[in-house]
């Protein structure tokens, strides 16, 4: 790749793109106009806001007048300005009365003989009548929006109050509990109902505390007497602190969304609008690189990702700044609530952590558009693309979300939670600050590769507008399928049995219930190999291809060699897979839930009639069914993508995916990779089986053994394992396992490897001579 | 200086099963001649070609460019061409001057060398009055002129014309036709493709008839009226592709 011919095509790319109109409306004007425009509407309504009025209906409020001692409630139509917090509130709730509605008026009066639950029961029949018109009544008021909430003093309430202030004048006990007490009535499904009623009740609370104090006052008792201390908290967070922290959330997400946005358009225009415009052929005949035309369009994306990015946050920034300013003018917004702009620290790491995203988002549009046959269709790709990406940038707003191992592993999320915590001033431990850092990377490489091979696919290059008729693309599927599966179906394969698998694993644990012994056990690993894993395979073997002996890699006898090497790999394997485990629980620890079950498992398989039975079950069928979809089917379709590597790597990531739990999916990563290797390199299905059912059969055989040398310390086994609980292979076990396993794997090398016409046609490029005839 | 051996080409279709554009299709074209394409729509003609300009692979078969392999050394392969098209656009949004001037930085030309032989270009072909006009305010002609400036700027040895005379007006295509023909004299080795007879006739050293993706006839014009005993090339060719439609028809029988 010439690097000269990179940054020609970008500048080249750059220069067009600023020529259009439409980019740089999107990436320039609009954000300008964008923030005043939403800062002008959010004025507007909050105008609305604090212009509103709450009516409040009250029922029975008369029975309060003449109670001198009482402290005021009700004022001329309003609450008496003293029960709100500040004076100006008292005119934002307006005070009706039954007679303002006269349709209604004697239905309304009929509340005051409302039963509440502090009420003697007793009543006469006739009241339940009387409820049900009250109701009706209130509900068609509040229905209507004629008032946002009805207030009742029912006939007896001032006699409670008399009742109260007697029993404590006179320091005995009172009957006040047998007498009503008011009701608020409102509609909980109109917001602006509910926020009247909270009004209401914050006013007849410090109305009642008023209440408490006359009373508590006029019997010669300290008001103290109710509450001998208050509760003050201190917040100890500095204004910096708490700002950061609101930022910290809101920024990344932000940010991140404009960049995926100003990636967007640019990626549209320069693939499928070049596509479109006829352009792209002129470009692909030119001496330049597909990776180097990829790179270019690239940085391009790049480019204007980012700027669309800081462009928006400078806008923002600078409407923000009017706006806060101006709220902090009103009154309802605390001088201690009140946000500045975020600090210029936060800005710089934001800035950082642009570079790695807008590259990812914009090979990742890259690709989209590529695969696109016009701008309209490049069009449709966004939805999709947001739908995968912006659980991820949710996913660390949620409280309670914090940077750790696991989720830092996490494309987007991992970026995102690092960012939030460096934007806190919390700086992680190197390994998550790497952590993130390295899987973006390793995302935007895969991303960046995908889009170079959507630009060596003439199918995606040169795509005719064909009708899409149902029948006849699946008629085509079976008429003219290939040899083996297409890499496309390799990975629908991989989607279909993780699917199978979400709802039989539902399935499975709604009918699984009591303790689970060995016939459940059976049965469910029985159901999730067979028809989560086996049954999608084979048929689409059969459905798909025309030679399921080759797909399968059932045609060629295994030789004996390669038995032998795959079962050694099997046992050597074994401590350093079992070293890997505990390492990684160490660093990740296991979850009880996960614990609970794996011993759950192996107590159901204890139940078993027979060791042999419980070999089969957990070793046995899985590595038949595993290894026919995974090192069959799955990975003779990823073949296709022209390096043996690349399909081994894709095939066990896809093999990891499948194992519910976090440590197995790591594990079989792992595992993945030697059987991928072993079943490329020998071209049988066999060594891989053998491999795959030795492997799995140990962690049975592993459990006899522990016990015997637990029981015994001078049994042969003690010197390849520790004598320590949980039992370990000893670190020189582990090293010289390894090393045997390696040498083994390496005699692999240069076997009976049969490379597909793909790899064929790779490694005839790299080395620039003609590609072999017969394929 | 082409040397194309048993290109086969076969796409996916839906309706039809896999198609087949190009089937077993051998030809050489040498320096200092114009080797014509000669089908009706939908031959493979423009399959050929585009497989020769290695924007598309063979599913069989290979061509050697210049001594170079399509298939294993595409880049090199697109050094030494110069490939034009009904379906090569200009830039909407460069001038005439850019758009050349970019795809001669792209074939490695340095800035002088650049500048002196855009200046030729430009003087030959008339398109001093559109150096600084945006592509998308062009005419066809203009466009046109601007592609051959494109394909020619890095004085390829080798030349591949597909149908580039599509949608043109007799005046236009007149002169590109000339221009063709001058580089001819100059040596350059040229594919040209067509589906129009008398182009064929006028321009070409030596034409390959192509139907249904197969090399029916090969030879100069003379050759071909001699050969199957026809006043003109037209009736060659409709004699031919008949032919060829009845074997086909009995074939399927």
């Amino acid at each position: 790749m010439q690097w000269k011919n990179v940054s020609l095509i970008y500048h080249r790319e750059m220069r067009d793109q600023l020529r259009d109109r439409r980019t740089l409306f999107l990436i320039a004007v609009l954000p300008l106009l964008l923030y005043p425009l939403l800062g002008t509407s959010f004025f507007q309504l909050t105008q609305f806001l604090r212009d509103h009025t709450a009516k409040v209906l009250v029922v029975g409020g008369r029975q309060l007048h003449g109670v001198d001692w009482l402290p005021k409630l009700l004022d001329d139509g309003r609450f008496d300005a003293a029960l709100f917090e500040r004076p100006d509130q008292r005119d934002s709730l307006e005070l009706v009365s039954a007679r303002d509605f006269p349709a209604l008026e004697q239905d309304l009066r009929k509340g005051k003989r409302l039963r509440t639950e502090g009420a003697a029961d007793g009543q006469l029949p006739e009241t339940e009548t009387d409820e049900a018109a009250f109701d009706n009544a209130a509900r068609q008021l509040l229905d209507s929006g004629q008032v946002e909430a009805v207030l009742v003093f029912p006939t007896g309430f001032k006699e409670r109050l008399r009742e109260v202030r007697r029993a404590l004048l006179e320091r005995q006990a009172g009957d006040a509990a047998d007498l009503p007490e008011p009701i608020i009535l409102f509609n909980s499904a109109n917001d602006k109902s509910q926020l009247t009623q909270l009004r209401v009740e914050q006013v007849l609370r410090r109305w009642r505390s008023d209440v408490t104090e006359v009373n508590l006052t006029a019997s010669d008792v300290p008001v103290e007497a109710t509450s001998p201390f208050e509760l003050r908290p201190r917040d100890m967070a500095e204004a910096e602190q708490r700002q950061a922290a609101v930022w910290s959330k809101i920024l990344p997400f932000f940010v991140f969304i404009w960049a995926l946005t100003g990636a967007f358009y640019p990626a549209v225009d320069l693939c499928a609008g070049e596509k479109e415009r006829g352009t792209l052929e002129t470009l692909l005949t030119s001496p330049a690189l597909r990776r180097e035309i990829v790179w270019g369009k690239l940085l391009t994306v790049m480019t204007f990702s980012s700027i669309t990015a800081l462009l928006n946050l400078a806008s923002l920034g600078l409407t923000g700044k009017f706006v806060i300013d101006q709220l902090s003018q009103i009154p309802a917004f605390g001088q201690e609530h009140a946000l500045s702009l975020p600090p210029a620290v936060s800005l710089l790491w934001l800035g950082a952590a642009l570079i790695p995203i807008s590259a990812l988002f914009s090979a990742l549009c890259l690709a989209c558009a590529a695969l696109a046959r016009s701008t309209k269709e490049g069009q449709y790709y966004l939805m999709p693309l947001m739908l995968v990406t912006m659980p991820l940038m949710m996913l660390p707003m949620s409280p309670g979300v914090e940077l750790n191992l696991g989720n830092s592993l996490v494309p987007l999320t991992g970026l995102t939670l690092l960012l939030r915590a460096l934007i806190e001033g919390q700086y992680p431990a190197p390994g998550l600050f790497i952590a993130p850092i390295a899987v973006t990377c390793l995302c935007c490489l895969l991303a960046i590769r995908w889009a170079e091979e959507q630009f060596n696919r003439e199918s995606v290059l040169f795509r005719e507008s064909e009708r899409l008729e149902l029948g006849r693309w699946l008629v085509h599927l079976v008429r003219d399928r290939g040899e083996t599966p297409s890499f496309a179906q390799g990975v629908l394969c991989v989607a279909i049995i993780l699917v199978v698998q979400f709802f039989i694993s539902v399935a499975l644990s709604v009918h699984q219930g009591g303790p689970l012994d060995f016939g459940a056990l059976a049965r469910a690993v029985l159901i999730s190999q067979l028809a989560c894993i086996f049954a999608p395979a084979a048929l689409m073997t059969i459905v798909l291809t025309r030679r399921p002996g080759r797909t399968l890699l059932l045609e060629r006898t295994p030789l004996w060699r390669h038995l032998w090497a795959a079962a050694g790999v099997a046992l050597l394997m074994h401590p350093v897979v079992v070293r890997l485990a505990e390492h990684i629980a160490k660093v990740y620890p296991i979850a009880k839930e996960t614990e609970a079950a794996a011993k759950g498992i192996e107590s159901a398989l204890a139940g078993a009639p027979h060791f042999l039975v419980a070999v089969l079950l957990i070793a046995v069928v899985p590595a038949l069914c595993e290894e026919i979809a995974f090192r069959g089917f799955v990975l003779s379709g990823l073949r296709h993508v022209g390096h043996k590597w690349w399909a081994i790597v894709l095939s066990s990531v896809a093999f990891g995916l499948v194992h519910p739990f976090l440590h197995q999916k790591i594990n079989a990563t792992v595992m993945g990779v030697v059987i991928g290797y072993v079943a490329v390199q020998s071209g049988s299905l066999w060594p891989c089986i053998l491999l795959h059912g030795l492997h799995n059969s140990l962690q049975l055989v592993m459990q006899h053994c522990a016990a015997a040398v637990q029981a015994d310390a001078q049994h042969p086994l003690a010197y390849i394992l520790g004598g320590e609980s949980p039992l370990l292979y000893r670190p020189l076990t582990v090293a010289a396992c390894g090393l045997a396993a390696l040498a083994m794997l390496w005699s692999f090398r240069g076997a009976s490897y049969r490379p597909t016409r793909e790899e064929q046609l790779e490694t005839a490029r790299q080395r620039g001579d003609a590609p072999l005839a017969a394929v | 200086m082409i040397e194309a051996r048993h290109l086969t080409k076969v796409y996916a279709d839906l309706h039809r099963g896999p198609f087949v554009a190009l089937e077993n299709l051998s030809f050489t074209a040498t320096r200092g001649e114009v080797y014509g394409l000669l089908g009706p729509n939908g031959a493979g003609k423009t399959t050929a070609l585009r497989i020769l300009s290695t924007v598309l692979q063979p599913t069989h078969g290979t061509a050697l460019v210049n001594g170079f392999d399509v298939v294993t050394r595409p880049a090199q392969v697109r050094k030494t061409i110069g490939f034009m098209s009904a379906n090569t656009a200009v830039y909407d949004r460069m001038t005439a001057w850019e758009m050349v001037e970019y795809f001669g930085r792209l074939y490695g030309m340095e800035d002088e060398p650049l500048r002196q032989r855009m200046e030729l270009l430009f003087e030959r072909l008339k398109m001093q009055e559109i150096r600084d006009l945006l592509g998308a305010k062009m005419s066809t002609g203009m466009k046109q002129k601007v592609s051959i400036a494109r394909a020619i700027v890095h004085d390829p040895p080798v030349l591949i014309f597909d149908e580039a005379t599509n949608g043109l007006d007799v005046l236009v295509a007149r002169s590109l036709l000339q221009a063709v023909a001058e580089l001819r004299d100059q040596g350059k080795c040229i594919v040209f493709s067509t589906h129009i007879m008398r182009e064929a006739e006028r321009l070409c050293d030596r034409i390959a008839i192509v139907h249904h993706g197969r090399l029916l006839a090969e030879g100069s014009v003379e050759e071909l009226r001699d050969r199957y005993n026809q006043p003109d090339l037209e009736e060659v060719f409709f004699d031919l592709i008949s032919n060829q439609e009845k074997e086909l028809a009995t074939g399927n029988r």
